[in-house]
């Protein structure tokens, strides 16, 4: 330049601006023109060190808002061609109505195929527009506050392509996203790496004021709005057109289908929210439809112990807030229902056989009892499978279920009674044959019904009373399934309402030692031995459910009396202060009777002994009238007729009435039955099996429960003062209630006239100045 | 327990710049009569500098005989030279260099983007 000579003239430009804009001029043609390069995919004749040394230049020299600007003109410039000669010509046909011309989306298909071409090919170039402009990013881009070109470049392509203003290609690419999913829900294929490029497009892209993906603000509000719609309408096809487990699998595969599609193709954060729509359309709106659908709805499912079906119900129902509260309502309904029904068969049994118990079936009083027992254990068996089996053993339902059966258990008044009917049924002859599990077990469910009972106290007592006559006819099979199962109400209930129970036990025990020991007795004394073998059993008077403090009238034959008597003295001997009395209704007496063909032994009850032996001194054929056997024996009246009717009314007729008949009348004549035959030589005369009380023992039973409640709850009131010293009304119910509600439900009232008893008797005083609390005195 | 046993790999590191016989890149850096060649390995400069990572980067080179061949004339080989030396080894030699020299230094750490030796050299210039 020094040795050009400077033209004339004064004025001359100025030297330097020139030269560099011309020289900024210069670089950012050839800039743009490698962009332009770059755009037709043309790069390998570029030098990225020419380029970046050009941009390089320019930010250095202060132009790098001319250089941004420069190249979001060319890039808009581009995609503004992309849009016209690619994106456009894309659109599939008709527009709305493209699902129409193209039932099998492919007008759509193709075009998503062309966006997903235009955005890739976008991104390749941003990103090689990149590495050229690296300088410009790191030195303009930072200091002048704007976007990275990269991410000016996403801006751009949002702008021009995704959003244009001038052209519909937001509306066709959601169209067509929504069209795409539609025809993949209604199983057609599409091709899915397509709608992903698109969707992925999208999650890519950012909307500028929300700072949300594109995806998030344009897309996905519009995917759940149309699929609410298409699942409301499905839901009500579905339901009308399938049954209850077919709409379940259709739901299942739905859920299953949309997760899947998110998993493929959609963003995770609509996970949850797609998720809730079907959950919402599919599950909550139809619930109660499905629950009760006819022939096919729980109910059906539950009689017909489809348990898949069930499981798939408790799964898909649990994804909803009402759901498994449905079902379990539902379910225990049922049970309810259920339980009603097993005891309406055995009321209308129980009073059917009331009106003929006189003809004598002994068993079938029993046998309700053990029915019905039964009946509910299969329930419950039934109701523990599906508990297992289909509701991954749920407590609440455990629960729901719990108090279903408590509720319909309780509505059987004699439930106490028939549960321990049917224990001492299973522990005098069912268990013959069980191996001891099978007996443990039989137990072990017994006790899950004996835990629903809410009168705990009144199956106390009639277990006393059948245990007793078990222990005392020596009719219990196993001893160990005896103590087993007061092991198990020991652990249920604690050991006060066990330790009467032992007792008894004891007495056994102590009795068969005492007998031993009054064997010995006899053979070392010199007195006369009796004539007959005496077994005696010593019962503690308050272990015993019966009445025991007096013995019954009865005219014993001399040699028993004697033999007591020599018992009583040696008993009395070695306990000096105890008071024996005899119980001649509970004893058995082993005798022989010579009849016509043969000589039989006969297993008898004292009592029938005592009728039998009068006849010792009758001559063949000479008849005992009902008042002349009552009169010497002095059996009490109802003891007397049903043994009378073991002797004579039963399956041995060691006795033969006249006039014939099932009742035992006064009046009636008695003979002894010399034409008497039996297969075995052993006969065991049967007495009164345990049954089902009648109306009037069962009212006895009721008042001895009543009596006994009384005491209980004097008694807790008393422990809780004694603790406490002064209590308010209200709560000292309530403590009493919670003290005394493992053994029954104590109603206010009872407890409230307790109150009033201790107060008369001075155990406890009203407070002065407020009547509502109490003070205990010592 | 951590133990530090930077200066072996320094040495190291060196002896690949030094006597290497498997680098896969040439740079010719300089203008005609002043032009020298350098060798080097792309990973290692790529590594070690966002500027070498996209230009030797496929979408911009060509390989001619498995060798990325770079040309960078507006720089000065004896400036560059050093540039090589922090890029391998992290050191500069500045003590016997001429001012004129570190100040062209400076201004090819900033083309280069070499953030680190840039605002170190602006210290020591200071």
């Amino acid at each position: 330049m020094s040795s050009r000579k400077q033209p004339k003239g004064k004025i001359r430009p100025p030297k330097k601006p020139n030269s560099a804009d011309a020289q900024f001029n210069d670089n950012w043609d050839r800039l743009a023109q490698a962009i332009r390069e770059i755009h037709k995919k043309n790069a390998s004749i570029l030098s990225f060190e020419e380029l970046y040394r050009n941009a390089y230049n320019m930010v250095l020299h202060k132009n790098g808002d001319k250089l941004y600007n420069g190249v979001r003109e060319v890039i808009t410039q581009h995609l503004e061609e992309v849009a016209v000669s690619q994106v456009v010509p894309a659109f599939p046909l008709s527009g709305a109505s493209s699902s129409q011309t193209n039932p099998n989306g492919a007008g759509g298909a193709n075009f998503l195929k062309v966006l997903k071409t235009v955005w890739e090919d976008h991104t390749t170039c941003m990103l090689m527009i990149r590495d050229i402009l690296m300088y410009m990013d790191r030195v303009y881009a930072k200091t002048a506050n704007v976007p990275l070109v990269y991410d000016l470049g996403l801006d751009l392509f949002r702008d021009t392509i995704v959003r244009s203003q001038n052209y519909p290609i937001q509306n066709h690419l959601l169209e067509v996203l929504l069209q795409q999913i539609k025809l993949e829900r209604e199983n057609e294929i599409i091709d899915r790496t397509n709608v992903k490029a698109s969707i992925d497009m999208l999650l890519e892209l950012t909307d500028a004021s929300t700072k949300d993906t594109v995806y998030a603000t344009d897309f996905e509000n519009k995917f759940l709005e149309t699929s609410s719609e298409y699942y409301r309408v499905e839901g009500q096809m579905l339901v009308g057109e399938y049954d209850a487990p077919e709409y379940m699998k259709k739901v299942d595969k739905r859920l299953n289908e949309e997760e899947q599609r998110v998993r493929h193709y959609l963003s995770q954060t609509t996970e949850p929210k797609i998720r809730n729509i079907v959950e919402e359309e599919l599950i909550s709106k139809h619930l109660k439809t499905v629950i009760e659908m006819e022939n096919s709805g729980l109910i059906p499912m539950l009689r017909n112990e489809k348990m898949d079906d069930l499981g798939r119900m408790y799964k898909l129902f649990g994804r909803v807030v009402k759901g498994h509260d449905e079902m379990k309502s539902a379910i225990s309904d049922y049970i309810r229902e259920l339980g009603k029904a097993i005891n309406e068969t055995v009321t209308s049994n129980t009073t059917a056989e009331g009106g003929n118990a006189a003809s004598g079936d002994k068993q079938t009083g029993a046998t309700v009892a053990v029915r019905w027992v039964q009946e509910v254990l299969d329930l419950k068996d039934k109701f523990d499978k599906v508990q297992n089996l289909a509701l991954s053993n749920d407590k609440a339902f455990q629960t729901s279920f719990n108090e279903a059966f408590e509720y319909f258990i309780n509505k059987n008044s004699k439930s106490p009674e028939f549960i321990s009917l049917f224990i001492d049924d299973n522990l005098k002859k069912g268990l013959k044959g069980k191996t001891e599990e099978e007996v443990d077990s039989v137990l072990d469910k017994t006790i899950t019904l004996f835990r629903f009972i809410g009168e705990k106290d009144v199956f106390e007592r009639y277990y006393k009373q059948h245990l007793a006559k078990r222990l005392l006819l020596g009719r219990s099979v196993s001893d160990d399934a005896e103590r087993g199962m007061i092991g198990k109400l020991k652990v249920e209930c604690g050991y006060q309402f066990t330790t009467k129970l032992e007792g008894m036990f004891n007495d056994m025990r102590i009795s068969s030692d005492t007998m031993t020991d009054f064997k010995e007795y006899l053979d070392k004394s010199v007195l006369e031995k009796p004539k007959l073998d005496l077994s005696v059993t010593v019962l503690t008077s308050t272990f015993w459910p019966m009445n025991l403090s007096a013995s019954p009238r009865c005219n014993l034959p001399p040699e028993l009396t004697k033999a007591c008597g020599t018992f009583q003295n040696f008993y009395l001997g070695r306990h000096s202060g105890r008071r024996l009395t005899w119980q001649s209704n509970m004893g058995t007496a082993d005798i022989r009777g010579s009849f016509k063909a043969r000589k039989h032994e006969l297993n008898v009850s004292t009592y029938q002994m005592v009728i039998l032996l009068m006849f010792n001194d009758k001559q063949d054929g000479e008849s005992l009238s009902y008042e002349q056997i009552k009169g010497e024996s002095d059996i009490p009246e109802a003891d007397l007729k049903r043994n009378l009717q073991s002797l004579a009314c039963a399956k041995y007729k060691i006795l033969v009435k006249e006039p014939k008949g099932k009742e035992i009348n006064p009046g009636d004549q008695f003979n002894f039955n010399n034409d008497f035959t039996a297969p075995l030589q052993r006969i065991k005369i049967q007495t009164v099996a345990s049954k089902v009380e009648s109306e009037g023992e069962r009212k006895e039973t009721r008042e001895k429960v009543e009596e006994a409640r009384k005491h209980q709850t004097e008694a807790a009131i008393v422990r809780i003062m004694k603790d406490r010293k002064t209590m308010e009304h209200n709560l000292l119910i309530a403590e009493v209630v919670k003290q005394l509600q493992s053994r029954f439900m104590p109603n206010p009232a009872l407890i409230k006239k307790r109150i009033e008893a201790l107060i008369e008797r001075e155990y406890l005083e009203r407070a002065t100045g407020d009547r509502r609390v109490y003070n205990y005195l010592a | 327990m951590s133990i530090n046993l930077h200066d072996v790999l320094l040495r190291d590191f060196s002896s690949m710049l030094k006597d290497s016989n498997d680098h896969d890149a040439i740079i010719k850096v300089g203008e005609d009569s002043n032009m020298k060649e350098f060798f080097a390995h792309s990973s290692i400069l790529k590594a070690r500098s966002n500027y070498f990572r996209r230009a030797l980067s496929i979408e911009w080179t060509t390989k001619k005989d498995n060798m990325i061949e770079f040309k960078k004339p507006n720089i000065d080989p004896a400036v560059f030279e050093i540039i090589l030396n922090y890029i391998y080894k992290g050191e500069v030699e500045l003590t016997n260099q001429s001012g004129e020299l570190i100040f062209e230094l400076l201004i090819a750490t900033d083309e280069l983007l070499l953030e680190e030796l840039f605002y170190k050299l602006q210290g020591y210039l200071i």
